[in-house]
């Protein structure tokens, strides 16, 4: 059964929105190879960082929420580490094995 | 009649008002329970129940992973601002 997660990605200020999209699309895609599927995709803007992270004092939170197997979520953040522009990330499972509407 | 300092009862916050988001996302309501240096306030001064701070602790605790709030107020931008 699948379960419930979120990622929160903390993406540098430098990045254009095309590279942010660009990150974004691949992660999805991620999410989907694996049999999941991406319930939200919220973007919280720009925000003031609260401590410097590689000297930078503002980034771009978008968080992603997806229902899939465990080892999806693996494989997502092998790829957010190997990915340009990505200060920080974390990942929270949200509920236990949720069902996934089927789409047709 | 003596004067007798009664505190005020002290209550859970987060059992009080069931909406009272209690999550890493929300570093606004965090904040209230941690210090201005960023520590992270006892519960027998703020009140809250056992079940609620462990969860609090864990989710400040993710807050500042995620640079929504400072670890230490010698590192926040904010803090920095002022004094300069």
């Amino acid at each position: 059964m699948p379960n419930k997660y979120e990622t929160l990605i903390l993406f540098s200020p430098d990045l254009t929105t095309e590279d942010r999209q660009q990150i974004m699309d691949r992660l999805s895609g991620v999410v989907s190879q694996y049999d999941g599927q991406v319930l939200e995709v919220d973007d919280w803007g720009m925000k003031e960082l609260a401590y410097g992270v590689n000297k930078y004092h503002r980034g771009r939170y978008v968080r992603l929420e997806y229902g899939s197997e465990g080892d999806a979520v693996a494989e997502l953040e092998r790829r957010i580490r190997i990915a340009e522009g990505i200060l920080k990330f974390i990942t929270v499972k949200l509920e236990d094995d949720i069902q996934l509407v089927q789409e047709a | 009649m003596a004067f007798k300092f009664t505190p005020r009862k002290k209550f859970c916050r987060f059992c009080a008002d069931k909406n009272l988001p209690l999550d890493y996302k929300h570093p606004e309501v965090l904040q209230d329970f941690v210090t201005e240096r960023g520590k992270i306030i006892a519960r027998r001064i703020t009140g809250t129940c056992a079940k609620h701070q462990r969860k609090l602790t864990r989710e400040i605790k993710r807050s500042r992973q995620m640079a929504l709030m400072y670890y230490s107020a010698v590192h926040s931008t904010t803090v920095k601002k002022k004094t300069i």
